[in-house]
């Protein structure tokens, strides 16, 4: 059985919220046509366009790029496609041909670059793709020696089977040699990492379509 | 009178004088790094890797082309511009599993070299009692061999004290820089590392 002041608890109670109600409505609509406006005009984030340069690769002119510690000649770049069989969906993959060179004279030592320091840049402000790393000698995360002769070497990105494009955009990352933050109680002794865009190539690929031997 | 709040501010005045004087007691400049240890040796003498595991580097090769055990008859070496070093090893353990190694190759002047990406080029460990012999092999930069050491540190995810190896290979001079490099094979075939009972 509810005692009175559970009753009278209740009536106070309701009488509060009631008071302010409308003043509660009116602040949520406020914000939710804040929202609606932020969205409309074109979102939050400040949109500055491309703060680095934009390269071009043709046939005889590949353009260097040197980000952090790794220093990259684009060459050329491939669509490998694969065609649908009995056994298999139709596939794709973007390929960049660069040469590398180890430029780490911090530290002098060999590494193989970050998937994230190649981007692949779809355009109309899509995401950028991350790349698979560098395929050198016909291996992937082949390390990079520092102080040897530039190496030819080939990332893939994913893009989808029925993608064309007569130029392809790929963003270079150059990471950084600086340390964390010792105030937070971090190891203050230096390190590769933060990379920050460098540099865009666009290159012209070429279609190679793949063979199926069981087709 | 309420002792209780000086007292509080005392202990807090206390802790911070600790700490100071452990800062100021550590040996930095004695170690390069204050939890880790180091077992220096040379080839051919089993040094201490962690707690119970040890590391033996039985001979170090220079070859100029590498192959996986598994490749077939037509299959061409991977080569290098620079030069590669296979060093090979030999492991074993006590009961307790040791952390997982992790090897790079430095030199006199601090370049650091790390091992190929081929999957029978690493170090491991068999169980508790058995020894496993088997190579690794670095992809290196010809002018930087002198003095070349091997580094095996134990991966950890915890801060404690542990022991890591440090081998020198034997490479003191260029002259015999050199003379390995020009008496190089052609290629290498990686071995498959074996087990075998630990006398």
């Amino acid at each position: 059985m509810e005692s009175l002041d559970d009753v009278i608890d209740d009536l106070i109670a309701d009488r509060v919220i009631r008071r302010h109600r409308r003043t509660w409505l009116i602040l949520i609509g406020v914000v939710v046509v804040l929202a609606l406006i932020v969205l409309a005009t074109g979102g939050w984030k400040e949109r500055q366009g491309r703060a680095v340069p934009t390269l071009t690769v043709t046939a005889d002119t590949p353009a260097t790029v040197e980000a952090g510690r790794w220093e990259f000649g684009f060459t050329r770049s491939e669509i490998v496609r694969e065609p649908k069989t009995d056994y298999s969906t139709a596939k794709a993959e973007l390929l960049v041909y660069f040469d590398i060179r180890n430029i780490d004279t911090e530290e002098y030592q060999s590494g193989t670059p970050r998937q994230n320091l190649l981007r692949w840049v779809p355009g109309n402000g899509a995401d950028l793709v991350e790349s698979s790393g560098a395929y050198c000698r016909g291996k992937p995360g082949w390390s990079i020696v520092y102080g040897l002769p530039p190496q030819s070497c080939y990332t893939k990105f994913e893009i989808p089977p029925d993608f064309t494009a007569d130029e392809i955009e790929v963003g270079i990352l150059g990471e950084k040699y600086e340390s964390d933050d010792g105030l937070l109680g971090a190891d203050e002794t230096p390190y590769w990492h933060n990379p920050e865009a460098t540099a865009v190539v666009r290159l012209r690929p070429t279609v190679v379509v793949k063979e199926d031997k069981y087709r | 009178m309420k002792l209780y709040r000086p007292a509080t501010i005392l202990v807090g005045i206390l802790f911070v004088l600790i700490g100071g004087l452990t800062r100021l007691a550590t040996p930095e400049h004695v170690f390069d790094e204050q939890n880790i240890m180091i077992s220096k040796g040379t080839i051919g003498e089993p040094l201490q890797f962690g707690k119970e595991a040890s590391i033996t580097v039985v001979r170090v090769k220079l070859v100029k082309g590498v192959l996986e055990p598994t490749a077939s008859s037509s299959e061409k070496p991977i080569e290098t511009d620079g030069i590669f070093v296979a060093v090979e090893w030999q492991t074993s353990r006590g009961p307790e599993k040791p952390d997982t190694p992790i090897a790079t190759l430095t030199s006199d002047s601090d370049a650091v070299f790390s091992p190929i990406a081929m999957i029978y080029s690493g170090i491991e460990f068999g169980a508790a009692g058995f020894t496993v012999s088997g190579s690794i092999v670095f992809e290196v930069d010809p002018t930087e061999l002198q003095g070349l050491t091997l580094d095996v540190r134990p991966q950890q995810f915890w801060n404690v004290l542990n022991r890591k190896v440090s081998v020198d290979l034997g490479i003191p001079s260029e002259e015999s820089a050199q003379k390995l490099i020009d008496n190089a094979a052609e290629e290498y075939v990686l071995p498959r590392s074996e087990t075998r009972v630990s006398s």
